[in-house]
């Protein structure tokens, strides 16, 4: 893959990403800044704290986590000359325009991140439409000039993507929930097992989409004790249970070895430099991620945590530390030179923003689960919490407005 | 005076004085003039004139190679003969003359103006001219004397300011060779001051006609601080201009604006509304004014290419997008959320982009359908306690509140009794929410009272002065959907007062109490509504169906003397009494209901 070679769908894809990053920070600002004074309210009117939250939960996940997922798609599918692709990420901005509105006018599914009702569920769909044609427009024509596997796995992910909006229409509606720990009514450790086995074949496939060189052999054991893990985590689910239950506790601790496990795998690939910082944030990130994510399930720790900031602070681990570095690395890789060019500046300080962040977050809700006094006072330890945790949020918001200022400076299309 | 000086404050009169008159005359007092004449159709049919003559005359004018000096002039004597004979007629005809004269004359001027200033000016220096020069316009016009001085008095002044203005023009050089330049149409920039003035005109009409908008923003006491927030801002507008930016400034005005839109609706925030609407149509107008000659691409600066924008950019955006903006609201006594939106997306398109081709507006278009279709439906629950269940899930409480008491947890003691998963799992959507910023609400229906939701729904810091949770006050206006969200939390803890009051029998407090902090806990949680000396007179008793407790002389129905009167008490503070308005204090600790109960014990005679 020519990395300079970005294509109009790239580079759009990668602003827009960027973009969306930026409105989402600012949004979560204004989450912070209302929880500490929460008059501020009156400033939006009937739009009130409740509203605004799946605005930042939704357009961090399908703006800013999506983007760049869009932009490796482009890349593996090789859109470069398509003059479709840039026009279908801007359907999928006005998809999430339409869901902003939807949101903030009280329309809502009330299912955390699956929140697409009414038109602006089908807006989405039709966004999901128009890629999926741009990609399928670009499989047929260029599938003569790829290898047997490559035109078979690409093929393997048109139907798979074709399956999507259908997947979409019954995941949001209200009538589908997923299986749930009796014990605390979150997820199990089966279904945590599961959603980040789909992560970790995202890691696992990586290098060799983005046509990294190989420096040695890669080691084809990982796939099978993937499978295997994939296999236990089918009979867990089926068997239920709970946080306090050991199978599950188990399975969910079989992620662990993978922290290194991704870590010497991507070593077998010879990354460029401008990769480089990205790529290690997002291991660091992801090692945390997984050793917290295990050790917030552990009895006694989970039932603490429980419905306290400390979940808060495993949900930006995930999102603003491993997730975005992840997005980061592929727009580094992807999104050509002037994006990777601005993502260069500001790394350090975006990472020691979340870390903080996160940390401080994961005490408050250490103190939280102690004693639940807080809900009617407002302790001093909580009150600095929330301070630290919007001035983070101004490092970060601050830090996305330079890189998305970057990646327009110049047109970079080719 | 060095060229550069004589220069600039030539085009600062000029500007002032044409901007000054469009204000005053075009926009206020000719048409005060006009409505006591005539009414209906016949006003805006003179009105159409004035803007047809704008647009018009613009195109002409910068197409007939005459653009200059002394065709700037003649505007203006233009204008000052409509100022002076607006007032000596009443023929619906006569008006219509005059207003198209006076269009002609105004599009004629500003284009010849942004020419002149284009030709006469560099960009740096310039923007400073012509940001002093829409300072001075609008400072002027918002003087107290002048703006509500009589309109035959108005059209005098004006006539005085057009003429301020001609002496300004008359003192600017034409411009040397009329090589004809790009005449390409300035999309990008009608877009974005398209977009403002649309959105302007509309809240400003909006504001200006409903009383009520109008006393809160700009009514007659406020105008020194309106005229000094325009002029100060025209000139930071000339400074930001003169360092480039155009595009951000706009984007700016257009925050601005937008905020200014959404506060000018609510009493809360009008006067500040009142405060950002001026510097943001000061901003923007700097920019509109400095534009075609200083800030657009600078090609041909001295033939036709500087007219021809100035025809297209004041034509569609200006007279077109003002009349638009005007003509859509004219029924609103509020200013749409949808136009500050829509005219933001145009600003974000116009400033933040690359115009965007074809296949990106006809994919935009399929999706805008698609998600306006949806938008505009409205799904009306025929069951209270669903409708109740809606506006729960509308207003994103599940983002603060669970519906999940943990069994084995300290949840069971304060928000018990547990419900089974499967029950849980039977609700469409299923309400379990991940994180508290508040307290669990399975079973809020049955500790407390209607009266209790209604009063923490309005004002949440009057009964729980440190409560983060934001005022819902709007549901309770008129026509709003708070009852049935009362009504639905209501229903669907009411069942389980049963198992509270056995609970609560049960309960006894683990601790001792905590030191003498009775008194200020009391004064925290209880004062509101028992009133500081416990006499049942708190600011909040009238609220309730009951009056509170007089917890100084009785009676004491709830807690008589005898055998475990402490426990007894101890018990009331931590879960109430469920089914009337007296609340639980769940989270409390143990060593503060301690504390609260030896206050109250010491307060009983």
């Amino acid at each position: 893959m020519a990395f300079e070679d970005a294509g109009e769908g790239r580079v759009t894809a990668a602003r827009h990403a960027l973009g969306w990053l930026l409105v989402a920070n600012a949004v979560g600002v204004w989450l912070s800044a209302l929880l500490l004074w929460p008059g501020l309210g009156r400033l939006a009117g009937e739009a009130g704290y409740g509203r605004w939250v799946p605005v930042h939960l939704n357009l961090q996940l399908y703006g800013w986590t999506s983007l760049p997922l869009l932009c490796w798609l482009f890349g593996i599918y090789q859109t470069g000359q398509s003059k479709w692709a840039g026009p279908a990420v801007w359907g999928w901005s006005g998809a999430l325009i339409i869901g902003s509105m939807f949101w903030l006018s009280g329309k809502t599914t009330g299912k955390i991140f699956l929140d697409w009702s009414g038109g602006s569920l089908w807006s989405l769909i039709v966004a999901q439409i128009v890629l999926w044609l741009v990609l399928a427009s670009a499989w047929i024509k260029k599938r003569h000039a790829w290898s047997k596997a490559k035109r078979f796995a690409t093929g393997l992910g048109l139907l798979m993507l074709a399956a999507v909006p259908l997947m979409l229409v019954i995941a949001t509606s209200p009538t589908t929930y997923p299986p749930i720990d009796k014990t605390t009514g979150g997820p199990t450790g089966a279904s945590l097992l599961g959603s980040t086995l789909s992560v970790i074949a995202l890691l696992l496939i990586l290098p060799s989409s983005l046509g990294l060189v190989r420096k040695s052999p890669s080691w084809k054991w990982l796939w099978w004790v993937f499978g295997a893990e994939f296999v236990a985590f089918m009979v867990l689910e089926a068997r239920g249970g709970s946080h306090f239950t050991l199978p599950q506790i188990v399975g969910l601790g079989l992620l662990l070895p993978w922290m290194g496990w991704i870590s010497r795998e991507w070593r077998n690939f010879e990354w460029p430099e401008r990769s480089v910082f990205w790529k290690r944030s997002m291991l660091v990130w992801w090692g945390v991620l997984v050793i917290a994510g295990w050790l917030e399930f552990l009895p006694g720790l989970l039932d603490r945590m429980k419905f306290t900031n400390g979940l808060v602070a495993h949900a930006h681990l995930a999102m603003a530390g491993f997730t975005s570095s992840f997005g980061l690395l592929l727009l580094t890789l992807l999104g050509g030179d002037k994006v990777a060019t601005a993502l260069s500046r500001g790394g350090r300080l975006w990472n020691a923003a979340v870390g903080l962040h996160v940390l401080v977050l994961m005490i408050c809700g250490w103190l939280e689960g102690g004693s639940f006094s807080w809900i009617e006072g407002q302790p001093p330890w909580r009150e600095v919490a929330f301070v630290i945790r919007l001035l983070c949020g101004l490092v970060m918001l601050a830090i996305a407005v330079l890189w998305w200022r970057g990646s327009l400076l110049k047109s970079d299309e080719s | 005076m060095n060229r550069k000086w004589s220069s600039g404050i030539a085009v600062t009169l000029a500007v002032a004085g044409v901007y000054a008159y469009f204000l005053l005359f075009a926009q206020f007092a000719f048409l005060e003039l006009l409505q006591a004449k005539l009414s209906g159709q016949g006003l805006k049919g003179v009105l159409a004139m004035m803007a047809l003559g704008g647009v018009v005359s613009g195109f002409v004018v910068s197409r007939s190679g005459k653009v200059g000096r002394t065709a700037f002039i003649l505007a203006m004597v233009g204008c000052v003969v409509v100022a002076w004979c607006s007032s000596l007629t009443d023929s619906t005809i006569l008006f219509s003359i005059l207003s198209l004269v006076m269009g002609c004359s105004l599009g004629t001027a500003t284009v010849c103006l942004a020419s002149l200033i284009g030709g006469n000016l560099e960009p740096k220096f310039g923007c400073l001219w012509v940001g002093l020069g829409t300072g001075l316009a609008y400072g002027l016009c918002n003087i107290p004397l002048i703006f509500t001085a009589p309109p035959a008095l108005q059209a005098s002044i004006s006539a005085a300011l057009a003429t301020v203005a001609a002496v300004g023009g008359a003192r600017l050089q034409d411009s040397q060779g009329r090589t004809p330049g790009a005449k390409s149409i300035p999309w990008r920039a009608i877009l974005v001051f398209g977009a403002l003035v649309w959105m302007d005109s509309a809240a400003f009409y909006v504001i200006q006609h409903a009383p009520e908008l109008k006393d809160g923003t700009w009514g007659e006491e406020r105008l020194w601080r309106n005229a000094a927030v325009h002029f100060s801002t025209a000139i930071l507008a000339g400074f930001w201009l003169s360092k480039g930016g155009w595009k951000s400034l706009c984007a700016t005005a257009w925050a601005l604006l937008a905020l200014a839109g959404w506060w000018v609706n609510e009493p809360a925030t009008r006067e500040w509304a009142g405060w950002i609407y001026p510097a943001g149509v000061s901003l923007y107008s700097t920019a509109l004014v400095a534009w075609p000659g200083l800030l657009a691409e600078r090609v041909g600066i001295e033939g036709r290419s500087t007219a021809s924008r100035a025809a297209w950019l004041f034509g569609i955006a200006g007279w077109v997008g003002s009349a638009n903006g005007i003509g859509m609201v004219e029924s609103l006594q509020r200013v749409p959320g949808g136009f500050l939106m829509a005219a933001g997306v145009a600003v974000l398109v116009g400033t933040a982009f690359t115009l965007p081709n074809w296949r990106v507006l006809v994919i935009l278009g399929a999706i805008g359908a698609t998600g306006w279709i949806g938008l505009s439906e409205k799904q009306i629950e025929p069951d209270r306690i669903a409708r109740g269940r809606q506006v729960y899930g509308s207003e994103g409480c599940i983002h603060c509140h669970s519906q999940y008491v943990r069994p084995g947890s300290r949840d069971e003691e304060i928000w018990g009794p547990v419900r089974s998963p499967e029950e849980v799992l039977k609700g469409q959507p299923v309400l379990i929410g991940n994180r508290r910023q508040g307290p669990d609400l399975s079973n809020v229906g049955a500790r407390r009272s209607e009266a209790w939701l209604r009063q923490h729904f309005i004002d949440p810091r009057s009964l729980v002065p440190d409560s983060r949770m934001p005022s819902y006050a709007h549901l309770f206006e008129p026509g709003g959907k708070g009852d049935d969200l009362i009504h639905y939390l209501r229903q669907s803890g009411i069942g389980q007062i049963p198992m509270i009051i056995a609970k609560a029998s049960s309960w006894s407090p683990n601790a001792v109490a905590a030191g003498s902090n009775g008194s200020a806990l009391f004064s925290t949680h209880c004062a509101m509504c028992h009133g500081e000396e416990g006499l049942g007179n708190g600011r909040l008793a009238g609220n309730f169906q009951r009056p509170p407790a007089n917890l100084v002389a009785g009676p004491f129905a709830w807690t008589p003397a005898g055998d475990e009167l402490g426990l007894r008490i101890a018990r009331v503070i931590k879960f109430g009494l469920p089914g009337t308005d007296m609340p639980g204090h769940e989270t409390l600790e143990d060593s503060e209901v301690l504390a609260l109960r030896d206050h109250l014990l010491q307060l009983r005679r």
